[in-house]
């Protein structure tokens, strides 16, 4: 065998194991969508819309108190969230810039990003929770909005940062004050790329669990008052999908498969958005 | 050293032992600089890469201002005062003294807004007198005929020519006295240049111009007065006619029959 054809052969090798493991990756992927589907679907009818959670066995049992709960928490948390993280990503790209304390802010943010969700939720506990003396939407929605910060301050930085620093100067040579440029010219700029990074952080925390375990808790029945315990779509799977009952476990395959196609929905906006701004350019 | 004429008719600016330090550098970028510049005239300001020439037209709307540590020392008197005081109110002195870029810098919203851009800033609400105002501006800039039908369109979408004029509309909008123009044609085809040029002759009719070109013939075809400026300094201040064909200073008639640059 020539040196050539032993490359040639090492090439084809090389390429055959990089696709196997791209197609077994792959596999999974959609191995578990594909359960999903097949649990979620046949599990799915109007009574889950209609009916809070039921002991075992009864008929009338539905997911409306987690849905109803979800949409709460997710909406505190997006208010919580989505202005100070923005605000934050303005600071560090329109005022802070290379300064220590944005290039400081920017490390502590990418730290926060990585960090376990349940540590956030254990610091919710710690601080909200414990001085209640009780769950509460408000403290789930915090963790979730702590957890929403970093990913939204990032991508308002990064896309801000995109705005080409002449049109920040063409309009200051107009005669407008920094906020203003910031308003009118610099968000218009970043529009689609500070809404996909609020989709994104809003699709993050949808499918967190581990911090409202101990701090929205969980229930069982429908409420919307926001200083009790708070149920939600995750936290419900959990309970009913490790429970020995046949028809709370089909609810829980229900949940699941809800959940999943929120968030796949979320994501697959936010790159559309994402994609329709870049081609306007 | 320098040879710098005196003028005699009416002038937009004075510009007396100029310097500008940019942050973080020892010497200055511009060393003791003095120029008139005539009202109602175009002045063009050449000279090879690097020389100060847009860090001199930058200084006139102190556009340096926006990023912190640079310093500016003696005078440039517009309206009977030193513009460089630290009470100097930026935001009213940009109104006064307008700016085009090199790149079009048309803002992501309609063709509407961006001229309009200016006039709300300075509180005008009343739309008839907006709408008046935005299309007399457009006219001004020969642009109304292209996009009078679609000024609710983004003006993205606009050729770079186009959004040259347009730039150059909203700039004239807010009726200033002085436009300071940064190689406007340097991004444009030889047509669209061929057209902001002879906007820029029209509108010295009612605004003072100063322009930095690398292009001579530019220099040449627009301008009343050029400056010719090196490493920081204004070698030479003339006539355009004369500059080009008797400059008085050797490094001037260097540059521009092509020795160095």
């Amino acid at each position: 065998m020539t040196a050539v054809q032993k490359r040639v052969v090492i090439n084809k090798l090389a390429l055959a194991f990089s696709t196997l493991s791209a197609l077994i990756a792959l596999g999974f992927l959609f191995w578990i969508l594909g359960v999903l589907v097949m649990k979620g679907v046949s599990a799915l009818n109007w009574n889950i819309f209609i009916f809070e959670g039921a002991p075992p066995g009864y008929a009338e049992s539905g997911l409306k108190h987690a849905l109803v709960g979800q949409a709460i928490l997710i909406g505190m948390a997006t208010a919580i969230g989505v202005p100070l993280g923005i605000l934050a990503g303005t600071y560090l790209s329109e005022y802070g810039k290379n300064s220590k304390l944005a290039h400081t802010i920017r490390d502590i943010s990418d730290i926060m990003m990585s960090a376990p969700s349940i540590v956030i939720g254990a610091f919710v506990y710690a601080v909200v929770v414990m001085p209640m003396g009780h769950f509460s939407a408000w403290a789930g929605a915090i963790a979730l909005g702590i957890i929403m910060i970093p990913i939204i301050l990032r991508t308002t930085d990064d896309m801000l940062q995109l705005v080409p620093g002449e049109l920040r100067e063409a309009a200051f040579a107009l005669g407008a004050p920094k906020y203003k440029v910031i308003l009118s010219v610099v968000y218009r700029g970043a529009k689609a790329g500070i809404l996909t990074g609020v989709l994104l952080g809003i699709a993050r925390v949808g499918g967190e669990t581990a911090p409202l375990l101990f701090t929205s808790f969980n229930d069982n029945f429908f409420t919307t008052n926001l200083n009790e315990a708070m149920p939600s779509l995750t936290v419900t799977i959990f309970n009913y999908a490790t429970s020995p009952y046949e028809d709370w476990q089909q609810l829980g395959w229900a949940a699941a498969f809800i959940l999943s196609m929120f968030i796949l929905g979320l994501n697959i906006l936010g790159r559309l958005i994402l994609l329709a701004g870049k081609k306007r350019k | 050293m320098a040879s710098i004429i005196d003028i005699k008719e009416e002038c937009a600016l004075h510009v007396r032992n100029f310097e500008f330090t940019y942050k973080g550098t020892e010497a200055p970028s511009l060393k003791k600089i003095t120029m008139p510049i005539a009202k109602h005239s175009i002045t063009a300001l050449i000279g090879p890469s690097g020389c100060g020439k847009t860090t001199l037209l930058r200084s006139f709307n102190r556009m340096h201002d926006l990023y912190p540590g640079n310093t500016y020392a003696g005078e440039i008197e517009f309206e009977g005062r030193n513009i460089l005081g630290s009470k100097e109110d930026l935001i009213h002195l940009r109104t006064k003294i307008g700016m085009i870029f090199q790149k079009p810098t048309a803002f992501p919203m309609s063709i509407f807004d961006n001229v309009a851009y200016g006039l709300r800033l300075q509180g005008l609400k009343n739309k008839t007198e907006l709408n008046d105002r935005v299309e007399k501006a457009l006219k001004d800039a020969a642009i109304w005929k292209e996009v009078g039908e679609r000024l609710k369109h983004d003006a993205n979408g606009l050729s770079g020519g186009q959004q040259q004029r347009l730039c150059i509309a909203r700039a004239i909008a807010v009726e200033p006295e002085v436009l300071l123009f940064d190689e406007p044609t340097s991004a444009l085809d030889p047509i669209s240049t061929q057209g902001i040029e002879r906007l820029i002759i029209e509108l010295k009719e009612r605004v003072s111009i100063i322009i930095v070109t690398h292009n001579m013939q530019q220099a040449a075809r627009v301008s009343d007065y050029t400056g010719f400026m090196y490493l920081g300094e204004l070698i030479e201040l003339g006539e355009t006619e004369k500059l080009f064909v008797t400059p008085k200073e050797k490094l001037t008639q260097e540059y521009i029959t092509g020795k160095f640059g």
